[in-house]
């Protein structure tokens, strides 16, 4: 079976640290990880972003859920619901900008009844900088609420766990897509990267 | 070449196998063959070939098929590199190219294909290595042969016509709605890997 490539520690360090001058708050990073595990997650697909490389960098080094990079998020999104369907427990993982590419994706996921855990980095809460993510703020929750995909914003780095364990509890109880929205204060260290 | 034809030769092949069509005509001789519990019908286009991807790498152990065609590929053709990048052994993804957006009524609408868009090389350029285009049904009969028995992943490029279509168009139906495809297909692939693993 094709396996996703191993990084080295240094490539995860770099990614908590980041080039780009980003700094992950290793807590959060750590309850993201522990949360997937706990509802039972096996198989990720991911476009990398700003937000949550340093969620995909420590599932990559840690292992126990299989880890594919996509060329587009919607595409992502078709390979996690494609592996819902064989029996995985998938997450899609992207920036908002993503979901506003992915509304008919994931609309013949809900008329197909063939769900994914969506998890989702930027959006419409406080705390955006970059006026270049402004389109990006502009179509995730407003994607979702059209499609009536139930969603929650993450607030308090201590909810991640539990709000990870109920929404994959959601997404196999009603077979529905299911988001969790990760602003940069949840994830990142206060004030960097900014 | 037909397309029914060669449709209808994948289906003797099959055997049970997850597939997923791409929007169009070619969802009814596959169904018409015989419809399988492992099948999506009439996948939004550009979806066929990644959700094929996800079966293929959450379940080796078995084949997976994605019927594309052109029009619907080349809405989506980044997936190629995604499927270069991760090379499952388990995925087929067979193009019926008829040069043609034929599903529109008219077939009049040319897909890029028609004027020098090469779906094999574009494969080829995103790293996958089992890649031809084959014109005439023997060939691309033998091709699918390969296909079913040699590890992949393969992407088979089969020129087709569009004389199927004025036969297929009709009040055909498919054994399924898209409302209980997931369904079906999720409890078939459990009830398989369960099985498997505990004989």
């Amino acid at each position: 079976m094709s396996q996703a490539p191993k990084v080295n520690s240094s490539s995860v360090e770099a990614a908590k640290t980041g080039k780009a001058g980003v700094r992950y708050r290793q807590e959060a990073l750590d309850a993201f990880y522990d949360g997937f595990r706990a509802a039972g997650i096996n198989f990720a697909a991911y476009l990398p972003d700003s937000m949550l490389d340093g969620v995909e960098q420590l599932m990559l080094e840690r292992g126990g859920i299989e880890c594919y990079q996509c060329s587009r998020e919607d595409e992502g999104i078709a390979m996690a619901m494609g592996a819902f369907l064989v029996g995985k427990r998938p997450v899609a993982l992207m920036e908002g900008s993503g979901i506003g590419m992915s509304g008919l994706i994931l609309a013949r996921g809900i008329v197909q009844k063939t769900p994914t855990l969506l998890m989702i980095g930027h959006n419409s809460t406080f705390g955006e900088r970059y006026d270049y993510h402004g389109a990006t703020r502009l179509v995730a929750e407003p994607v979702l609420r059209a499609l009536d995909i139930p969603y929650h914003v993450l607030f308090d780095p201590a909810d991640i766990r539990k709000v990870i364990v109920e929404a994959q509890a959601t997404i196999e109880g009603q077979r529905i897509p299911v988001g969790i929205l990760v602003p940069s204060h949840v994830i990142r260290e206060s004030g960097e990267g900014r | 070449m037909n397309r029914t034809d060669l449709l209808q030769y994948i289906s003797t092949l099959r055997n049970g196998d997850p597939m997923i069509i791409s929007p169009g005509l070619a969802n009814y001789p596959i169904a018409q063959a015989k419809d399988e519990p492992l099948t999506i019908y009439n996948m939004d286009m550009p979806y066929t070939t990644p959700m094929a991807l996800g079966m293929a790498l959450g379940w080796p152990e078995r084949k997976v098929i994605a019927i594309e065609g052109d029009g619907s590929l080349l809405a989506g053709p980044g997936v190629l590199s995604t499927v270069a990048r991760y090379r499952p052994k388990n995925l087929l993804i067979f193009v019926c190219d008829n040069g043609a957006y034929l599903t529109t009524g008219s077939g009049k609408a040319p897909t890029a294909t028609v004027f020098g868009t090469d779906i094999e090389q574009l494969a080829r350029a995103a790293g996958m290595e089992n890649c031809l285009t084959v014109s005439e049904l023997n060939a691309a009969k033998q091709a699918v042969d390969v296909a079913f028995t040699e590890p992949g992943p393969w992407l088979l490029v089969a020129k087709v016509d569009k004389q199927d279509w004025p036969l297929e168009r009709g009040a055909h139906t498919l054994p399924m709605y898209v409302y209980e495809a997931g369904l079906i297909f999720h409890r078939a692939a459990l009830q398989a890997r369960s099985v498997k693993e505990n004989p």
